[in-house]
């Protein structure tokens, strides 16, 4: 362990760069995911019965390695930066919009149906009743999916994009433990980072809901 | 195709069978003539050539044969020729020395590209020929430790190399990899993702090149798409190995290694004592069919094997050694 920490000092700026790298299209991937696929939920929710089957659909790209996903846009878009970050925002589709659907549909409709008693306009019912209700389950989805674009980020560098994959890829291609752990806690020290931000969003915004 | 082959071997066989008897008459000769000659070889395209032309001499001298390539890595290759479970397999002068002996480069060169003075000291007989000086320390050292042999060295030498497209080549008047580095800063070069980080690989480059070495652009790609990126123009320069069919199917330009970073990986068949007893004509008709192996001519022939028209290896083998006389004549 010490090793790793005094390769890591010894290296700071390659470090450093690799991770920035990391993080950049980690959370670029995950802002224009959660800009698609929350409304994207939420549309396909309100569709009777389209709605299902487009939902059942997505989630069967649940099936499509992620290590497959990587290289399917290289033939169109070439190598770099933009085929990396779409096979990310495609990865985390089936979490949120799934969660997203999820959250929305189970909100009782007895909830909804007093809402709209009240003399709610169908914006208010969604706004003060529906999103409120069906937020925690969203939240769920873009944190599920955001541990999953930190870790499939590794695979970018497969296709052009320079991340902390270039360490475990070396580490595999040498057998060596150091260069393994030089990327492989990182990543891990990330996705806790990232699960403690959700975790206390969920907590700040919980007492809400009540 | 495999009606083919049993013809050429029947047809062989007879007047073997003749040259047995014959040779009875002289005392302890029997037994070597009857050795029947297993070929190894490796589990890629260059070695599976490499052996098909091994097995194809030896039966066009009427040796008897029995195909054994396809066997794994190096040290499954090395552990069954030790064993006597096949008799021959090509070999990388470098892989030998490196996965086989346990030496490194400086072992024999003494320091590396970087330092050549050292060299001078460690090992003042040795060749300044970089590829001779690793044979001669390979050959040397199987011949002591395993009494397996090393015949004659190609000049082909599939090694690391730097690589770019041959218009870039010629525009810019880059060969060496000297040259390259002057402008390196500009460029992108595409290479597997574990390059940037290995002494073998950018950071040797950054330490005996220097120059733009140090800003050049990675492109990490798998390592099945490296000349892609360089086909879609998305990189200039291409991480490869010397002989890769590649380098003949794109028309690239491999930059000489002016400075000796990699070490030298030129092949040689390492054969069992024992079919050099046999048959002492081996030798000669190997070491000519080696001396033809260069750089194009082994990257020609896999991406004949490679490329798009997925030939056979072994009819590869063949039509090479027909077509260059080394067999049929």
């Amino acid at each position: 362990m010490t090793s790793v920490w005094e390769f890591m000092r010894d290296n700071q700026d390659r470090f450093n760069g690799l991770l920035f790298s990391h993080i950049r299209l980690s959370a670029t991937a995950l802002v224009i995911a959660v800009l698609i696929y929350l409304p994207l939920g939420v549309a396909f929710s309100r569709m009777e019965r389209i709605g299902s089957a487009a939902v059942g659909a997505l989630s069967s790209l649940r099936v499509v390695p992620s290590l497959a996903l990587v290289f399917i846009f290289v033939p169109w878009l070439g190598f770099g930066y933009r085929p990396a970050l779409l096979a990310l925002v495609l990865l985390a589709a089936p979490p949120i919009i799934l969660n997203t659907f999820a959250g929305m549909r189970n909100v009782d409709p007895a909830v909804v149906e007093a809402a709209q008693g009240l003399g709610m306009n169908p914006a208010q019912v969604f706004t003060r009743v529906q999103l409120p209700l069906a937020f925690p389950v969203m939240l769920a989805g873009v944190r599920s999916a955001s541990v999953e674009i930190v870790a499939s980020a590794t695979l970018a560098s497969l296709i052009g994009v320079q991340t902390l994959g270039q360490y475990i890829f070396t580490g595999i291609s040498l057998l060596d433990t150091t260069y393994l752990l030089a990327g492989g806690l990182p990543i891990v020290a990330l996705v806790l980072v990232v699960e403690g931000l959700f975790g206390g969003i969920e907590r700040i915004t919980a007492p809400a809901t009540r | 195709m495999v009606t083919r082959r049993t013809v050429v071997k029947g047809s062989l066989a007879a007047p073997f069978a003749g040259a047995t008897i014959m040779a009875a008459g002289l005392p302890g000769s029997v037994a070597a003539q009857d050795l029947t000659v297993i070929v190894g070889s490796k589990d890629f395209t260059e070695q599976f050539i490499l052996g098909n032309m091994y097995i194809r001499v030896l039966e066009d001298m009427g040796i008897t044969t029995e195909d054994s390539t396809n066997l794994g890595g190096t040290q499954i290759a090395q552990q069954a020729l030790e064993a006597g479970e096949i008799h021959l397999y090509p070999e990388y002068t470098g892989t030998g020395l490196t996965e086989v002996l346990g030496l490194s480069v400086d072992d024999v060169l003494g320091g590396g590209g970087a330092t050549p003075t050292a060299g001078a000291e460690a090992s003042p007989a040795a060749s300044t020929d970089p590829s001779q000086a690793v044979y001669d320390a390979v050959k040397a050292a199987y011949a002591e430790q395993f009494g397996l042999v090393w015949l004659e060295r190609s000049p082909a030498n599939n090694t690391q190399a730097l690589a770019v497209k041959r218009a870039y080549s010629e525009e810019n008047g880059v060969t060496t990899i000297s040259q390259l580095a002057e402008v390196a800063g500009d460029l992108i070069i595409s290479a597997p993702a574990d390059f940037p980080e290995r002494e073998d690989g950018l950071l040797g480059l950054q330490r005996v090149y220097a120059a733009g070495f140090a800003d050049i652009e990675v492109l990490p790609v798998a390592p099945g798409l490296k000349y892609q990126a360089l086909e879609d123009d998305q990189a200039q320069v291409v991480l490869a190995f010397g002989t890769d069919g590649q380098i003949s199917g794109l028309d690239l330009v491999v930059l000489e290694d002016d400075l000796a970073l990699w070490p030298p990986y030129n092949i040689a068949p390492v054969v069992r004592q024992e079919v050099l007893d046999a048959y002492p004509d081996v030798e000669a008709r190997f070491n000519e069919v080696t001396a033809s192996l260069t750089d194009e001519v082994l990257s020609d022939l896999n991406w004949r094997v490679d490329g798009d028209e997925k030939e056979d290896p072994a009819d590869v083998a063949e039509s090479y050694l027909t077509d260059n006389g080394f067999i049929g004549g």
